[in-house]
Formats: structure tokens, C-alpha cells, sequence
């Protein structure tokens, strides 16, 4: 085969757009005595039919090898022409292109300084074209499963439609229970629809879903490959419970040492639970967790004359010999279903959360309110060793409490408190008839279907809004006493409450970091997990294959986070049903043979793509870096930190830019 | 009168962001001088600092890097180095008695056609302002 | 300070090791004020072993220079260890050629020597001037002493030692296996006087100054040869496919090899001096390694060959870097 390149080169007139400019006869001419160039031509639309015939043609008759269109921004036809080559045989990438276009006519106006320049750029890219290689796009199979962390609204949501799709779905949570936070919730707005009552059908279709592995009580500790071949290590904690034998029951709960005497974390610490447990009743799967900090005979070795539990157990499921078990798969695509956690409104001490017992946060109400929680649903307060409870009577809610807020680092608006907030409040309207509720806001925010009726609804049933945000919460007598400033009548307020809530906003989890480092995941300003383009793309992350949905990638409510879950399981499943992925063809690749191994190109690479390898260098083992070519995205930052050129990028080699210095500069 | 100084400009820039934000100042129609050669790379972090230097052996007057505002390189962290690795050539430059107005590098991105325009005419100017660079240059290779 | 008998008693035992290939130490030249390097295979070898202020060759460059010549077949490559004995410098090349991977930590064992200061060879010699027979010197509360055949003189540190040990601020060894003595107190700091007044000189008295300098250059590739960090296996300034620098020795050939080599020093070059020492025309190299040096301090609060788990300075970034000459 002739490996001479023939270069031909295309000159557009793009109608006068260039030609008005440029005088594209004189580049036509000065290009025909390039180097290496056969053949020198103009034409009024080069990316018209007719245009990229005449390009077609020539590579047929005349056996060109490599193609200059000197025409508009490559940005705009470097596909086309691309697509032309392929047609004709010719591999896709020896192609160049000239911008006489955006960058020359169009900024110019004298015409011999355009032309001079425009020669210029056609040499330059003349001078690249010679030394372009041919290059392919390799495609890898995908493996039809995906990994999907966290088992919330979000997770649970995308993990049945994958599963419904025909793919297998692997879903690894935290808690010893699905649900997340949608769980705690009594009533969702603004429909009032019990959250159980909606959610609990997806958790048992989840754990009995035959495309779907549940894994809970465990935890993703590895993640490494890349897109379409994932390699998943989790790690299935010990519940000292034997799940195949437990029937949930709750026998051994009842009979344990510790019954009722540790706070309950579903609860928000104001129920109790037994050190064993499940974490709600509704819990899927239904099986029973002997929490390892506080089980009296795993910290202290032994529990009475011998663990009640065991005694209590029927089917004998208790086993303290369980140990963590490490599963391993394989899956083509990760969903980021991890949730948020709650603002800790200790960080505004002026509220005096930590303070008084009566301050209470939106999802510590929200416990109270619920039929399953401590107070079996109703409103009590003074419910502490020696106190009488009593229904409170004045209420007050705090909006924007860490969120819109520079001084707690929460600049955002979480977006979901207005909306609880006001269905709290028509909550505490209907449990407590007399009751004096306000609102002390800042702005309302109603946005979504249904939401603005719902507010008006609320206001109607007499729940009162003022305008100002709370200074400061303090005691007075036995009263709680919410100093703020009604600024629509700029009147100065005190008023004497009996239980004031705070409506605390949304933020990332605080072990995010470990998901961030698991995955090669960016924080967003905000701190929850950056989307690949806001826009355009906000499902995606900047590692192909990796989604995210949910409040992990920022807060929203129910129906967002379903929407969006459906939006990440969309994009998992076209991956997984196209069964192969396309991988870039312009990515870096080392020369072996020079590299020394320093790692530097390890250490630069934005998406972890470049790992160091032993090979065999004439007998003896050295270290050398590899490029894995399906997670390369072709920036070329490695290539500027090889102090050897031994890691080049295709497309944009060294020897390849340096000739076109060569030429703007001037010595060619 | 003597002509004025054309000088010789060599301009690396970034597909993502400069490279687009030049392309609306193209199709914005702005004008600006025709002294500045772009050499497309897809993101400054491919830009090997000795680029500079070897394109001022080559024979330009002076070198334009630019690309993506730092937080937002199309891969998230290119810019980045670039920026370290400019820093470094920059005060290695200035210490050998290579001009300052010589070298520029701006993060300018796909929407700022303006900034790109304001970026070429400054490089132009300045590089006027210090005249031909005949220090590094190679003598032409006949060939 | 300075015990010999412990410098070769150690030396003995490590070379009498199985998994030790050689030593690599320094004993007396063949004249006057020279010193070569030496590799120690036998134990009885021992007593060629010196160390004093004579001692100026950085060893850390053949732990990484060293050529691996193809293995014959049915052989296998000698993977033993490499013993090295230190100065403080030269023990900051040792570590930085650990955290690039040049070498691995447990492919060297290091023998710390705390040193005093070397002398600059130019300096001695003008100031001794046609001495051939073998001459030694010891250190003597940071002067040296010089025992020439005419017997011993003293000769105070400022008009003798190398300008770097001048502003040493690592004459102990950063990292070491075994310690030959107890450290010696830092006597420098530094202040890049000379740096600084070549920064403000103008444009023009820098552009000939320079000029001026890499003109002389012979291009005998020996700073690049000599320089520990400065072993790739086809280095840039080699390649000619792409050729980044021609062969041909002019100005601006010369410009280009030592800015070349100089940016690929940055956040690398410890120091050491021995491109300076090895240069035959004398070229101030470390001015301009220096300089490059002093930026990395003083922008990125970073100083290579200090911290094993140090990362290579161009090889990271901080979401903070300066950025103040960006438009």
C-alpha cells in the first residue's frame, strides 16, 4: 500500500461569506504548491451535496488520503465532512479543517491581510494533515445490570423501571430498611396522600421484583472500571440475624434487655427501640438487626446469664458468629440515589434548639404527627420523666432555617420547607382545632402543580403568615417567646408560643465524600454532586455511565425526585439496551517502549483513565503507564505533563502541533 | 514613515470555550487586527508550556493561551494545570528577558466573543509596543 | 563529626549482605583535590571509603542512570538493592526519585551523612593553585581544613565552599536508613540575594546577560547527564521525532535546551548544584534552577525531595492557585 500522503484541499467560499474577504482563487493557487498537495480546489458550499461530492470524488480517482476543507469553524461541519470520508472509504480522521470563516472573514476586513492570513492557516493545517493517522472508534460491551446506591424514593423508583425494562438491577442500601427519608413522612403535599400508603408498595415491589438484588445494611465499598464494565464490590454487613430464618416477628425485640431504652433513629430520638430491631414496621425487608454498638453482649461480651433474644427466637435466626460478607459483580451503569441530610439546627443557636425541649425540627413534628410514631399521632408535649403532657396550642414555624443562609455555608433554597411547612401547618389545624398557628417566612415558594392552591387552602384554615424571619427564640415563663419583625407593616413582634418548629432546609449527606471518591464525583457550589451540564444534562455525571438521581444532586421534593429518577433510569437503560458503547477515538496513548513510569500522567488525569502497568522491557520488569481507552475522554492533560512525549494524544500529537507552529510562525 | 510593526502571533486555544467564544465573535462580525494564527487543542491542558518557547523559535512575536474559566474546563480539571504550568513558564520567561507583553493567556469562554476580541487587540498592541522578537528566532530553513 | 570507622564498619556490613547488589560512596581521586565515585562490591573495599569536604559528586544520579542492558536469555535481571551514601542534598534526590517512581523505597538503602558544607573546586583551586599530589580535607567547626603537602591550613567556609552549601538549608539527610553521625546545625538560609537582584534588572540587561551566557554553551549535554532528576528514557531534549531543540549549537538552539530543561526542573530540582559544578564553561545554571525554585516556594509553598508522599508540584493543583497575570 502507498503510504505517500496526497492531500487535497478544499476551499470554501461559503457563498461571499469568505470570498468576500478572502481571496479564495489566491489560497486555491498558493495551497496547490503545499507540500504533498495533489490537488487544490474552491467551491461556493463546500458542505453541500455537490461540495463534499467534488471531495468524493477526488478521493476516488486521484487515491487522496488526506483532506483540508479550508471553510467555517470545525465546530460546525467537522462531522459532515467527516461522514463524507467514511462514505468514500477513507478513514473519518484525515480530515482537517481551516477556519477561513468565523476566525478570518468575518473579523477581517482589508483583504490582502485576510488572504495572507488565510494562506497561512491552510499551510498550517496542510502541515497537520500530512501527519494525520487513521484512527477508530472502538466500541465495548456493556453488562446488562445496574448498580443502584441508596434505596430511597429515588433509588426504589429507578431501580423498578430498569428492572421492568428487562435488565437486572443491584441495590445496595445504607439502613437496614428501604424507604429513606419518604418513610418518616406522614403526609406528602400537596395532595395530603399518606407517604407510607404510596411508598410502601414500591418497597415490597423492590424486594420481590425477580430482576431485583436487594442488598441493605450494606455498603458499596469499591468501585473501578469504567462505563459498560463496572466491577462492584459490596460489603453486606453483619446483622447477627439469620435472614433466611427470621420471620419478623419481633419476639426478641420485645424480650431484650434493652427494650424501649435506646433511641430509635426512625423517631428522631424522641421513641425507643431495643438494641434488637427494625427500623419501622413497615420495614422491607422485614427482618430483624442486632445493633452492634449497643447489644450488650457484642460490646461487653456477655448479656445477662445469655442474650434473651436467642431464647425468644423460635426459627433460631440469632447468630453472633455472622460476619460481613464482600459480594462482586459486574454492571454496565451506576445510579446515585444517596438522598440528603437534614440541616442540624444547632448551628443557629439563637432558634435555642439545643436549648428548649419545645423547639422542635419539621421532621421531628412530622414524627409526632405520624400514627406510627411516639405519640401514636397526636401532638404532645412535656412528654419528659416526670412531666405532664399537654397539647400546645400556639404554634410557631420557622422558614429558611439553614438554607438561604451565607453564615451557615447554605446559600440555596431547599426548596421543599415552604411547602411542608405549609402542610404542617394545615396538619396542626386539623389535630388541634383551636390551635394558633404562624408562619414567620421570607418568601413562599409555591411552584410546583397543585402548590398554590395548597397555600391558599392553608391560609384560608386560618393559618397566619408574617413576613419577617425570627431573630432569636427565647424562654419566658413557661412560654417560648419568637422575637422577628412583621416587615410588610414593619411592626416588631414577640410573640408568646407554646412549640415553635423549624423548617430546615436540605443538605448533602455528610459521608457524600466517600461516594464522591468511590465514583470520581465533583461537588457542585452547593456541595451536592455536580451534573454533567445543568441544563442539558443534569441526570448525568462527567463519568460516563454514572447518574444521578434524587436529592443527591440537589433538594427537591417527591415528585421531582421520581421524574428524575425516571430520567436516570432512562439513560442507564439506553446503555444497557444498545449493549455496546462508543468509545472516543481522539485519546492518548503511551509509547511503552520510552515511558519511565514517573506516574505523573496518573496523577493528572481528570477521570482516573491512565494506571501503571508492569511489563517486560528486554528481561528486565518496569513500570509504565497504560491508557484504558474507553474511559479517556481525549483532553490531553497528561500529554502536557509527560516530561518524555511518551504519552501523545491521537489527533493532537506533539509532531503534529509542532509543524503548525512551524508554519504561523512563520519558518515554514 | 515606517510601517507599523505587523507583529507575529501564535494563539492556543481550547475547543470548548475560547475556540467557541472566537467563533461568536466571528459570527457577531467584531473586527479585530489579523495578526493573531490559532492552533486549535481541545482543552489548555494539552498545551505544553515549551509550545511557547518553540513557537518563538519558529518566529512569532508573541503567544496567546486561552481556554475555560477555572470550574468549568469541558474536563473538569485540564485548566487547572495549565494554569500552574503557565505560572511557572511565565516567571521563567520574564526572568531570561523575554518581554511580559509577549505572553498572554485569558480564560474566555463560549459566550464572551467580546473578551476574545479585547484579548487579540491587547496582545497586538503590546506586542507592537516591544517590536519584532529576533532573540529566540531560528534562521529560515532553506530547504 | 565525621567518623570513618563507622562510615566503613556500616559500609562492610551492607555490602556484606545478600540482597545488596553494591554501595555506591565516594573515595579519594587520582589528583590533587579530586574525589571520584565509588562502587563497592567486596566488603574488603571498605577502606577506600571518605567523606569530607571534598566530597561533592551527588551518587543519587546512578540510581536512576544506571542502563539496563538487556537481559540474556535464561538469565535473570540482578534485582538486588543499591546502597547509597548521602549528603543532605543528595538524599532530597533520593526521595524525589521515590515519589516519581524513578526508584522504589525499598530498592535503596540510605546511609545519611551529615554534611558541613562541600567545597566549589573553582575556589580551592585559586586559591591553591597547581597542586597535583593527593590532597585531603576534613571539616573543622565549619571551616575546612585542607592537609596539603606543605602541611595543614584552615581556611574559613565563605572563601571555600560551594555557594549552594553557602544557603543549605537540608544539610542533615531528609530521609535515611541508617545515620553514619549526629547532625550538623543548619548554618544557611535562603534568601535568593542573587535571584532577586536578577529580577530587577530590566528587560534588555536580562535579555543579554543570558544571551551572553548560553552562548558559551558547548552543548556537551553534561548538566543534563549529571543531574539526578534528569533520567527519562528518551528525553525531550534527545528526541528528534518530534525534534523539539536541533542539534545545531547556536543561540538560540542553547536557549531553548536550557529553558527547556530548566521548566522541566520546576517543582523537581533540589539544589543540588551539580549541573553548575559539571558545566565546562562555567554557565551559572543554578540561577536560573533557582529561580524556578524560589517561585515554587514562594507561589505554592512547595519544596520537592522533603516528603515521601509528597505529589510532583505539576502534577496537582489547587482550586486557589494564583491566576493574577490572567486575563
Amino acid at each position: 500500500m502507498n503510504n505517500k500522503p496526497k492531500i487535497g484541499v478544499y476551499v470554501c467560499h461559503c457563498g461571499i461569506n469568505i470570498s468576500k474577504t478572502v481571496d479564495v482563487e489566491a489560497v486555491t493557487e498558493f495551497a496547490s504548491h503545499l507540500p504533498y498537495v495533489e490537488v487544490a480546489r474552491n467551491y461556493s458550499y463546500m458542505c453541500s451535496d455537490p461540495g463534499q461530492l467534488l471531495i468524493k470524488e477526488d478521493i476516488k480517482n486521484q487515491g487522496l488520503n488526506r483532506i483540508v476543507v479550508a471553510s467555517c469553524s470545525p465546530r460546525m461541519h467537522e462531522l459532515t465532512f467527516r461522514k463524507a470520508l467514511a462514505e468514500v472509504g477513507l478513514n473519518p480522521y484525515y480530515l482537517e479543517m481551516a477556519n477561513l470563516r468565523e476566525h478570518c472573514s468575518w473579523v477581517h476586513q482589508d483583504r490582502e491581510e485576510a488572504t495572507i492570513k488565510a494562506k497561512k492557516l491552510v499551510a498550517a493545517a496542510a502541515a497537520k494533515a500530512r501527519l494525520l493517522e487513521p484512527l477508530v472508534e472502538n466500541e465495548v460491551d456493556v453488562e446488562p445490570a445496574t448498580l443502584i446506591i441508596g434505596g430511597g424514593i429515588a433509588g426504589i423508583q429507578a431501580a423498578l423501571d430498569i428492572a421492568s425494562a428487562g435488565f437486572k438491577v443491584y441495590m445496595v442500601e445504607k439502613t437496614p430498611s428501604v424507604g429513606g427519608k419518604m418513610s418518616q413522612l406522614d403526609k406528602t403535599f400537596p395532595t395530603l396522600d399518606c407517604s407510607a400508603c404510596i411508598l410502601t408498595p414500591k418497597m415490597v415491589d423492590v424486594a420481590s421484583h425477580p430482576n431485583i438484588e436487594l442488598m441493605t445494611y450494606s455498603q458499596v465499598e469499591e468501585v473501578s472500571g469504567y462505563v459498560g464494565n463496572f466491577e462492584v464490590k459490596v460489603r453486606k454487613k453483619a446483622r447477627y440475624v439469620d435472614v433466611n430464618k427470621c420471620t419478623g416477628c419481633g419476639l426478641c425485640a420485645e424480650e431484650c434487655r434493652l427494650h424501649n431504652r435506646i433511641p430509635s433513629e426512625f423517631d428522631m430520638g424522641m421513641g425507643k427501640r431495643s438494641a434488637i430491631y427494625i427500623p419501622f414496621p413497615q420495614a422491607v425487608p422485614a427482618k430483624y438487626t442486632i445493633d452492634p454498638e449497643r447489644c450488650l453482649f457484642l460490646t461487653r461480651g456477655k448479656c445477662g446469664k445469655g442474650p434473651k433474644c436467642i431464647d425468644a427466637c423460635l426459627p433460631g435466626a440469632i447468630n453472633f458468629e455472622q460476619e460481613d460478607e464482600i459480594v462482586e459483580f459486574k454492571v454496565g451503569s451506576v445510579i446515585v440515589a444517596t438522598g440528603y441530610d437534614l440541616f442540624d439546627p444547632s448551628r443557629k443557636p439563637e432558634y435555642g434548639y439545643n436549648d428548649y425541649p419545645n423547639v422542635l425540627t419539621a421532621m421531628e413534628l412530622e414524627r409526632l404527627v405520624s400514627a406510627s410514631g411516639p405519640t401514636g399521632g397526636e401532638i404532645l408535649l412535656g412528654r419528659g420523666k416526670g412531666e405532664e403532657p399537654y397539647i400546645p396550642k400556639e404554634i410557631a414555624f420557622i422558614q429558611c432555617v439553614g438554607s438561604r443562609d451565607a453564615s451557615c455555608g447554605n446559600e440555596y433554597c431547599s426548596r421543599v420547607c415552604c411547602m411542608y411547612t405549609a402542610k404542617l401547618a394545615h396538619l396542626m389545624t386539623e389535630k388541634i382545632p383551636d390551635a394558633n398557628v404562624r408562619v414567620y417566612y421570607m418568601d413562599v415558594r409555591a411552584f410546583g402543580k397543585g402548590f398554590e392552591e395548597f397555600y391558599d387552602r392553608v391560609r384560608r384554615e386560618g393559618v397566619h403568615y408574617i413576613r419577617g424571619n425570627p431573630s432569636e427564640v427565647f424562654k419566658r415563663g413557661d412560654k417560648l417567646v419568637v422575637k422577628a419583625e412583621d416587615t410588610l407593616t414593619a411592626t416588631p413582634l414577640e410573640d408568646e408560643v407554646d412549640m415553635v418548629v423549624l423548617a430546615v432546609g436540605l443538605e448533602p449527606r455528610k459521608d457524600a465524600r466517600e461516594i464522591m471518591d468511590l465514583l470520581r464525583l465533583s461537588q457542585s457550589g452547593d456541595r451536592f454532586f455536580l451534573e454533567a451540564h445543568p441544563k442539558l444534562a443534569p441526570v448525568d455525571t462527567a463519568t460516563d455511565g454514572v447518574y444521578l438521581a434524587g436529592c443527591a444532586q440537589g433538594p427537591k421534593d417527591i415528585p421531582d425526585t421520581v421524574a428524575q429518577a425516571k430520567g436516570a433510569a432512562s439513560s442507564a437503560l439506553i446503555l444497557l439496551s444498545s449493549g455496546k458503547v462508543k468509545v472516543q477515538a481522539q485519546i492518548s496513548s503511551v509509547d511503552e517502549s520510552t515511558c519511565r513510569g514517573c506516574g505523573f500522567c496518573v496523577e493528572i488525569c481528570p477521570y482516573g483513565a491512565v494506571d501503571l502497568v508492569t511489563v517486560n522491557r528486554m528481561g528486565h520488569q518496569v513500570q509504565v503507564a497504560r491508557v484504558n481507552e474507553a474511559v479517556c475522554k481525549g483532553c490531553g492533560a497528561c500529554v502536557a505533563g509527560c516530561l518524555s512525549g511518551s504519552i501523545q494524544q491521537r489527533s493532537f500529537k506533539d509532531e503534529q502541533i509542532l509543524p503548525q507552529i512551524a508554519v504561523l510562525g512563520g519558518m515554514r | 514613515m515606517s510601517e507599523q510593526f505587523k507583529p507575529n502571533i501564535v494563539a492556543f486555544l481550547c475547543n470548548w470555550c475560547t475556540y467557541a467564544g472566537a467563533d461568536l465573535a466571528g459570527t457577531s462580525r467584531m473586527q479585530y487586527p489579523a495578526n493573531v494564527h490559532i492552533i486549535r487543542v481541545m482543552c489548555t491542558g494539552r498545551i505544553n508550556p515549551l509550545f511557547v518557547v518553540n513557537a518563538f523559535q519558529q518566529g512569532a512575536d508573541g503567544v496567546i493561551i486561552s481556554g475555560c474559566h477555572p470550574g468549568d474546563c469541558h474536563y473538569m480539571e485540564g485548566n487547572f494545570y495549565a494554569r500552574r504550568r503557565f505560572t511557572m513558564l511565565r516567571e521563567m520567561l520574564e526572568y531570561v528577558g523575554v518581554e511580559p507583553e509577549r505572553f498572554h493567556m485569558s480564560w474566555v469562554s463560549a459566550s464572551e466573543g467580546a473578551k476574545w476580541k479585547d484579548v487579540v487587540e491587547e496582545a497586538v498592541e503590546s506586542a507592537q509596543k516591544v517590536g519584532p522578537f529576533d532573540q529566540f528566532r531560528r534562521n529560515k530553513i532553506n530547504w | 563529626m565525621v567518623d570513618l570507622e563507622k562510615l566503613r564498619t556500616v559500609a562492610k556490613e551492607t555490602v556484606s549482605r545478600d540482597d545488596v547488589k553494591y554501595l555506591i560512596g565516594w573515595r579519594q581521586g587520582t589528583y590533587g583535590f579530586r574525589v571520584s565515585p565509588h562502587f563497592m562490591k567486596e566488603p574488603e573495599e571498605a577502606e577506600k571509603l571518605i567523606f569530607s569536604p571534598l566530597c561533592s559528586n551527588n551518587l543519587a544520579t546512578y540510581l536512576t542512570s544506571v542502563e539496563k542492558l538487556p537481559v540474556p536469555r535464561g538469565e535473570e535481571p540482578d534485582t538486588r538493592k543499591v546502597a547509597l551514601m548521602v549528603k543532605g542534598c543528595d538524599s532530597r534526590a533520593v526521595v524525589q526519585q521515590i515519589v516519581e517512581q524513578g526508584i522504589k523505597r525499598e530498592d535503596v538503602i540510605i546511609i545519611g551523612c551529615p554534611c558541613d558544607g562541600i567545597v566549589d573546586l573553582n575556589k580551592v583551586k585559586e586559591k591553591f593553585p597547581n597542586v597535583l599530589e593527593l590532597v585531603q580535607a576534613r571539616w573543622n567547626n565549619g571551616n575546612v581544613v585542607f592537609q596539603l603537602p606543605e602541611g595543614e591550613k584552615e581556611v574559613p567556609r565563605e572563601e571555600v565552599l560551594a555557594d549552594k552549601c553557602l544557603t543549605c538549608r537540608y544539610p542533615n539527610p531528609v530521609e535515611a536508613d541508617v545515620m553514619l553521625w549526629e547532625e550538623v546545625k543548619t548554618r544557611g538560609s535562603d534568601e535568593y540575594a542573587d535571584i532577586k537582584e536578577m529580577e530587577v534588572k530590566d528587560v534588555q540587561e536580562k535579555k543579554s546577560y543570558w544571551q551572553d551566557k548560553f552562548s558559551t554553551c558547548i552543548r556537551c549535554y553534561s548538566c543534563r547527564n549529571v543531574c539526578p532528576m534528569c533520567y527519562c528514557e528518551d528525553c525531550i531534549l534527545d528526541r528528534l521525532n518530534p525534534n523539539w531543540i536541533f542539534r545545531s549549537v547556536n543561540a538560540t538552539e542553547n536557549m531553548a535546551f536550557h529553558l527547556t530543561r530548566a521548566f522541566h526542573l520546576a517543582g523537581r530540582c533540589i539544589e543540588c548544584g551539580e549541573c553548575e559544578r559539571v558545566c565546562p564553561v562555567d554557565i551559572p545554571l543554578m540561577k536560573l534552577n533557582r529561580k524556578l525554585y524560589k517561585e515554587t516556594r514562594e507561589i505554592f509553598d512547595y519544596e520537592p525531595g522533603l516528603d515521601l508522599e509528597s505529589k510532583p508540584l505539576l502534577a496537582s493543583y489547587r482550586p486557589d492557585d494564583q491566576e493574577d497575570f490572567i486575563l
